[in-house]
């Protein structure tokens, strides 16, 4: 009685297949597949032709899961199994499509993860190496340019302080432009390959916020009187005398935000305002925003903008620039752990802002740093004034040797030995006394850093002791890192100005 | 009856093992991935000279990374392997000397071919460098998307095998 509702509900999905031993099909219970009772196993399907090899040695069983069939355009995955009986060979199919199923979303699912991983890691892989290499471009490129900038700017120095005409003042003063706005493009494109390759490394130091607030006033103040603009700084009086940040960097952001909010604007005025947000514990937050009424930037252009060498195409602009301003800005915002924002209409002018956390130092840590600063000025005007020192000079171009040479004679406070060969330094030191040794790094046979080396190691005083000064064109924080640890007392970056070499060179004289 | 050769086609996921029969057995190709669990068996008959066909039973298995889990009942009867590895995703063929080393002691004494597919979307020059410095030696270089060398890498089979 219950076969009618038995056969309705029992799933059919197994059936039974007798051969003999030559794959003649001798039964078939014809469950779910049609495979009928003439003909042989082989017909089948492509799969039965594993039969033969079976049949031949089959003892007990034979197990195939997960098995491909398709018939009558309808596909099944099974399990089938071969089993040795006295008339030859039971096969049993049994159809697991739904389970299977099942189980290929998973496996998909699983493996396109994995596909789409390695795939992003390849990528990744071909983009650092493109960073790599172009970072190493960036760093020949600006090493190739910097040695014959130093020899330009020294020259033109030489050359303003001789008599000159009108005519030639004239044409040394757009020289001397040229000079800047090159050393700039070359500054700032050394910060952008410094910030991409992750090798800028923020130096946090107590600095008086209103001091460097003072200085901006003093440069943009002029800069507006120039412009027929005008220059205002508001800043809220919460804000702490003393913080503790990478002042330089901040300085460069601020300063990065100004000069392109006086590029882009023609008649109003260009303020800073620098608002208190919050104070947790010793940490303060605080707004930075830089307002101009100038042209604005119009909605599809405000995310280009932050891209290295973009500029707005506007023929009113007042000066060029690199196009790096807010390129640099964001990267440098990026390392601080904030974000540029920016709100413009075109037309009206910009907002450029951003929020940034700061130490408040503990108040009397602040006050002997800024007496140590005036003290290294004193020393400084008083060496100025004493003996005459002996330095030797280790340069093998010849440009930047000839001019450090002249611009060290003139100042009066030196004489000067040159050599251009790292081998010939250390006899040339063993022969005379020397008061200072400045040394460019990248010298032929022997490396500066390697000569330096071998000073600090001589057993003699007057020359293991001897201070030493490096000059190089590869002014990346790591290899001043390196250069450092050589035993060299200060590294100066190509190219450099008179002053801020004097000023090293009288730091380390005795 | 037609003389019938079984070749088990294996590889790492993803390689394209499943593409290349479509191509060698449909003459097409679908860039729809679809992971193969188990396996597919397809036949294709061949003319491997004039007037003599050979019936090639083709078993497509799962991929896998570790060759060492293929089911023995699968590689039952096999007369040819090819060894199928993606010639862009370099984890399908750094191990690929061990790889060939578990199909050899699965398989021994079988003609086996090793196919670098995918060759359609590298630089020949630079994927000639990359396989030599992983000290990996081809027999074919395919592609299943263009066609490039499939038949001839079947065909070269199938007459070992005859």
């Amino acid at each position: 009685m219950l076969k009618k509702y038995q056969e309705a509900y029992t799933t059919k999905n197994v059936q039974f297949v007798l051969t003999d031993l030559a794959g003649n099909i001798l039964d078939s219970d014809q469950t779910f597949l049609p495979i009928n009772k003439k003909g042989t196993i082989y017909d089948v399907h492509p799969f039965f032709y594993c039969f033969s090899s079976i049949a031949t040695d089959l003892k007990t069983e034979v197990f195939f899961s997960c098995v491909h069939l398709n018939f009558d355009g309808k596909a099944y995955i099974t399990d089938i199994k071969f089993i040795k009986k006295e008339e030859g060979v039971l096969i049993i199919i049994s159809d697991y499509t739904q389970h299977y199923e099942e189980y290929q979303a998973i496996a998909q699912a699983r493996n396109e993860s994995i596909i789409n991983g390695e795939l992003i890691a390849i990528k990744n892989a071909e983009l650092e190496e493109r960073e790599k290499f172009k970072n190493s471009f960036i760093r020949n490129f600006s090493h190739e340019l910097r040695n014959p900038l130093t020899s330009i700017i020294s020259i033109t120095k030489i050359i303003s302080d001789t008599e000159l005409t009108d005519q030639q003042q004239n044409m040394l003063s757009f020289l001397k432009e040229s000079n800047a706005n090159l050393k700039l493009l070359l500054d700032d494109i050394m910060s952008i390959s410094m910030i991409s390759s992750g090798r800028l490394v923020l130096r946090n130091n107590v600095f008086s916020l209103p001091q460097m607030v003072d200085l901006i006033n003093f440069t943009y103040k002029a800069r507006a009187n120039e412009s027929d603009l005008q220059f205002d700084i508001k800043t809220d009086k919460k804000i702490p005398e003393f913080v503790e940040g990478d002042r330089l960097r901040l300085f460069q952001i601020i300063t990065n935000l100004i000069d392109n909010a006086f590029k882009y604007t023609n008649s109003g005025k260009v303020n800073l305002e620098i608002q208190f947000n919050q104070k947790r514990a010793n940490k303060i937050s605080l707004r930075f925003e830089v307002k101009d009424t100038g042209i604005g930037i119009p909605e599809d252009k405000i995310e280009s903008i932050f891209e290295s060498f973009s500029q707005l195409n506007q023929s009113s602009l007042k000066s060029k620039g690199t196009g790096l301003g807010l390129s640099i800005v964001k990267g440098l915002l990026h390392l601080m752990n904030s974000e540029i924002k920016v709100q413009s209409k075109p037309g009206k002018g910009s907002t450029f802002y951003f929020d940034i956390v700061l130490k408040q130092p503990i108040p009397n840590m602040t006050k002997p740093q800024v007496k140590m600063v005036a003290k290294k000025k004193e020393t400084i005007l008083k060496l100025r004034s004493d003996k005459k020192y002996k330095i030797l000079l280790a340069e093998d171009d010849i440009n930047v040797q000839t001019v450090l040479f002249k611009l060290l004679l003139d100042t009066k406070y030196f004489s000067i030995d040159v050599v251009s060969d790292g081998a010939l330094v250390m006899e040339q030191l063993i022969n005379n006394e020397y008061d200072l040794l400045l040394i460019d790094i990248n010298l032929p046979n022997v490396t500066g850093d390697q000569v330096a080396r071998l000073i600090r190691d001589f057993p003699f005083k007057n020359i293991k002791n001897i201070p030493i000064i490096g000059i190089t064109a590869y002014a990346f924080e790591d290899n001043l890192k390196t250069l450092k640890s050589s035993g060299m007392n200060a590294i100066l970056s190509k190219p450099f100005e008179l002053e801020e070499l004097i000023e090293i060179l009288f730091k380390y004289l005795k | 009856m037609q003389v019938s050769k079984k070749i088990v086609v294996l590889g790492h996921f993803g390689v394209g093992k499943t593409s290349l029969i479509r191509r060698f057995v449909e003459d097409s190709f679908s860039d729809n991935y679809k992971v193969s669990i188990g396996v597919h068996i397809t036949k294709k008959v061949v003319e491997i000279s004039v007037g003599h066909e050979i019936s090639l039973i083709l078993w497509d298995l799962e991929g896998t990374d570790d060759l060492k889990t293929i089911r023995d009942a699968y590689l039952l009867g096999t007369h040819g392997v090819v060894f199928v590895f993606d010639v862009t995703r370099p984890s399908t063929f750094q191990g690929l000397n061990t790889d060939l080393e578990i199909v050899k002691s699965k398989m021994p004494s079988l003609p086996l071919l090793v196919v670098g597919n995918k060759a359609d979307l590298v630089v020949k020059k630079d994927l000639e460098e990359v396989l030599s410095k992983n000290a990996i030696a081809t027999d074919f270089l395919t592609s299943a998307k263009t066609g490039d060398a499939v038949n001839d890498m079947f065909l070269k089979l199938a007459k070992l095998l005859d």
